[in-house]
């Protein structure tokens, strides 16, 4: 067992853990990485207030100095709406800085942890288990 | 009309009003129904413990009493499901597919509940997926082979004092909770309650003569959400899927951006 499944193995442990003395809500996380996020900056193109999931669509510019696309995936808009977002919360053209757990299966993708905006604005998000995700918020998307 | 034939009628319609009163109030002194009608969020033994000072403990959940063919199936597939989702590779769920919990399964309580209580009904609703089931007080069930299974079933319901006492059948056989397999013959029973003014329970006892050795029980608490109404929930832009290894996966650009 390498490293990495091991760590893996220990987050889902941990995961069990913490999720099964609360109320376990909702569609598995499990494909995102609980091990480390990246810091992802760039302008959001799209803010999809839907369920079961709402998304954040962004490009940002890679360290090659070509533009890329990122998909981040939310949380139900319920449970959003109850963190205190709203369905304006997130505008098309918003600069920001978005904290995801990144796809484990390298695509371009990841779950949001928190999100901030130039003026300073931040925003959590209600990911189920959040102590679950490791944070490294010194990681930059490239 | 004669007079004798008056006298007939006047008599029997002040019999059956006194019948009425006597078996209205017999109703009365028989069930107190408490009032239950509300918001309400499902609660762990943790927070259960903080709502609720006194009285009883939340048991402990215990594994589905399956029939050894079942049994062995079950936990197989529950271990590859937790190596599956281990490897970041979760496998699809009802929810991947839009699809609701059905009976047992929403009373798990995912998202805050709504319980309406109306004349002759207890309707109970759901958040994620909009889940309605709908409760009909005072009723006779039916039969198993009078039901097409849906997820929610054929409930009926009667105030048992201070306890709605409820009897369920006809669930889908792919209405699944915790992945526990059941036949058409399930029943569940349940008895839900008040345990403080504030924190309500629901007594769940799922039978089954053909899946299970014995009756299995699951209770849920929930607390009272005193200012909280239900938000819509519509399935409407899955950009979850399973692909054909049955693993969760996410479509990165959404329809309306192709």
């Amino acid at each position: 067992m390498t490293n990495r499944h091991l760590t893996g193995v220990v987050a889902a442990g941990l995961f069990l853990l913490v999720c099964g003395s609360r109320v376990v809500a909702h569609h598995s996380f499990a494909v995102y990485d609980h091990t480390q996020t990246f810091t992802v900056t760039g302008t959001i193109t799209r803010f999809q207030w839907t369920n079961p999931h709402g998304f954040l669509e962004l490009d940002y510019r890679a360290a090659d100095g070509s533009m890329k696309h990122y998909t981040i995936e939310l949380t139900s808009i319920n449970m959003l709406t109850r963190a205190g977002w709203t369905s304006r919360s997130v505008k098309p053209g918003d600069e920001i800085k978005a904290m995801v757990a990144p796809l484990l299966n390298g695509e371009p993708g990841g779950l949001l942890m928190e999100l901030s905006f130039t003026d300073g604005r931040k925003l959590e998000s209600p990911v189920p288990a959040p102590g679950t995700f490791k944070r490294t918020p010194e990681q930059e998307l490239k | 009309m004669t007079r004798m034939s008056i006298g007939v009628v006047a008599t029997a319609l002040a019999c059956a009003t006194a019948l009425t009163a006597i078996v209205g109030a017999q109703t009365r002194t028989r069930s107190n129904p408490p009032n239950i009608t509300g918001s309400w969020e499902r609660i762990g033994p943790g927070a259960l413990s903080a709502a609720q000072a006194t009285g009883p403990r939340l048991p402990a959940a215990t594994p589905p009493p399956l029939k050894a063919q079942f049994l062995k199936e079950w936990q197989a597939r529950q271990q590859a499901a937790r190596e599956a989702t281990a490897k970041g590779q979760p496998f699809g769920i009802n929810w991947v597919n839009c699809l609701p919990d059905g009976m047992p399964g929403m009373m798990s309580g995912p998202f805050p509940m709504e319980v309406l209580q109306t004349p002759g009904q207890v309707t109970i609703i759901q958040e994620s997926f909009t889940q309605v089931r709908r409760i009909l007080l005072d009723r006779p069930q039916k039969g198993i082979t009078d039901i097409d299974p849906t997820f929610y079933g054929n409930s009926v319901g009667k105030w048992e004092g201070d306890t709605l006492v409820v009897d369920t059948i006809g669930i889908k056989e792919q209405v699944q909770y915790q992945n526990v397999p059941h036949s058409d013959q399930m029943r569940i029973k349940e008895r839900i309650h008040l345990v403080q003014g504030d924190v309500l329970w629901d007594e769940i006892t799922v039978e089954d003569p053909v899946t299970l050795e014995k009756p299995w029980t699951i209770t849920f608490a929930y607390r009272r959400m005193p200012d909280y109404t239900l938000l819509e929930y519509i399935c409407e832009d899955n950009r979850e899927y399973i692909d054909d290894q049955g693993r969760q996966r996410i479509r990165l650009q959404s329809p309306s951006q192709k």
